[in-house]
């Protein structure tokens, strides 16, 4: 014969435990952790507004031959049509408000003795550190003479990267 | 075992079932956060934009002039190309390009590009 006095135990011992299930189960669904992987996700979103903003002004008007508005841009340093073109691509968003990107552009290309400068290109806040900030970069071959070299030489066609920092605040 | 009292094994093994799922949870809990962060990374890792962007201008530079005398605008760009390449994008490019002939009426490119984790090579073909 079975001893069955433990019965009401059992089933108090079940209950509990399904108690103590239910309640880890709602306490860890409950609090949706920020993953590093997560922050990746965003990254990986403002790199491709970024790129995606830097290939449309890298486009001539009609695809035609004649000059990217970007190409223009470095050639005249025009860092104020830069900023204005730059942030209306990256900014514009569905609804009413904009979103608030911000960036830091430089023009990177060679020097006529091989090595490497960088020239401004404009910006909307500094970099104080705290930004988490991705880097995109697009080439343009512009005609244009560079600081540093006034011969002859040096003008002519160039490779540049234009490299864009930016964040969101 | 005469006096001992087994009235409460189910308890027991109730007790033993709970604290060993607790066990699990937190386990899952603990891999939770570092999930897809591998992922994420060898996303933003793979350089598919500097590849396209390098592509490109390098295709770009292909159908470029070398005058002569003063400019040599193909020979500076191309060599800016793979200046620039290695200092802003640790990668090494190297690439060539073949003019059409009498019998073969189109341009070719062979890109070649290695940042020491991904290589990506393409013989381009002009239309």
């Amino acid at each position: 014969m079975v001893n069955d006095t433990g019965q009401l135990y059992t089933i108090e011992g079940i209950a509990a435990g399904l108690i103590l299930l239910l309640t880890a189960f709602i306490v860890v669904n409950s609090t949706s952790v920020y993953t590093p992987g997560d922050t990746h996700i965003s990254d990986m979103q403002l790199e491709v507004l970024g790129s995606d903003a830097l290939k449309m002004m890298n486009t001539a008007p009609n695809s035609t031959l004649g000059k990217s508005p970007l190409q223009t841009i470095v050639e005249t340093e025009d860092t104020e049509t830069f900023r204005t073109m730059f942030l209306t691509i990256v900014n514009n968003r569905a609804g009413a408000e904009p979103d608030n990107i911000h960036y830091l552009a430089n023009v990177t290309y060679v020097n006529s003795d091989g090595t490497i400068n960088s020239i401004p290109l404009g910006m909307t806040d500094r970099l104080y550190g705290g930004e988490h900030a991705v880097r995109v970069s697009d080439w343009v071959i512009v005609e244009k003479q560079f600081p540093g070299c006034s011969a002859q030489s040096c003008s002519g066609k160039h490779a540049t990267l234009v490299e864009v920092l930016l964040w969101r605040d | 075992m005469a006096g001992l009292k087994d009235d409460a094994q189910w308890i027991v093994l109730m007790g033993f079932v709970v604290s060993f799922s607790l066990f699990f949870i937190a386990i899952v809990l603990n891999q939770s956060t570092v999930v897809g962060q591998t992922t994420a990374e060898a996303v933003l890792e793979f350089p598919k934009n500097d590849i396209r962007g390098v592509r490109d201008v390098i295709i770009q530079s292909a159908v470029l002039d070398d005058e002569g005398g003063v400019f040599n605008n193909k020979t500076t760009v191309q060599n800016e190309i793979r200046i620039l390449s290695l200092s802003r994008q640790n990668s090494v490019v190297n690439f060539s390009s073949t003019p059409p002939t009498a019998s073969n009426p189109y341009t070719y490119v062979d890109i070649h590009y290695n940042n020491g984790v991904t290589v990506y090579n393409e013989t381009w073909r002009s239309k």
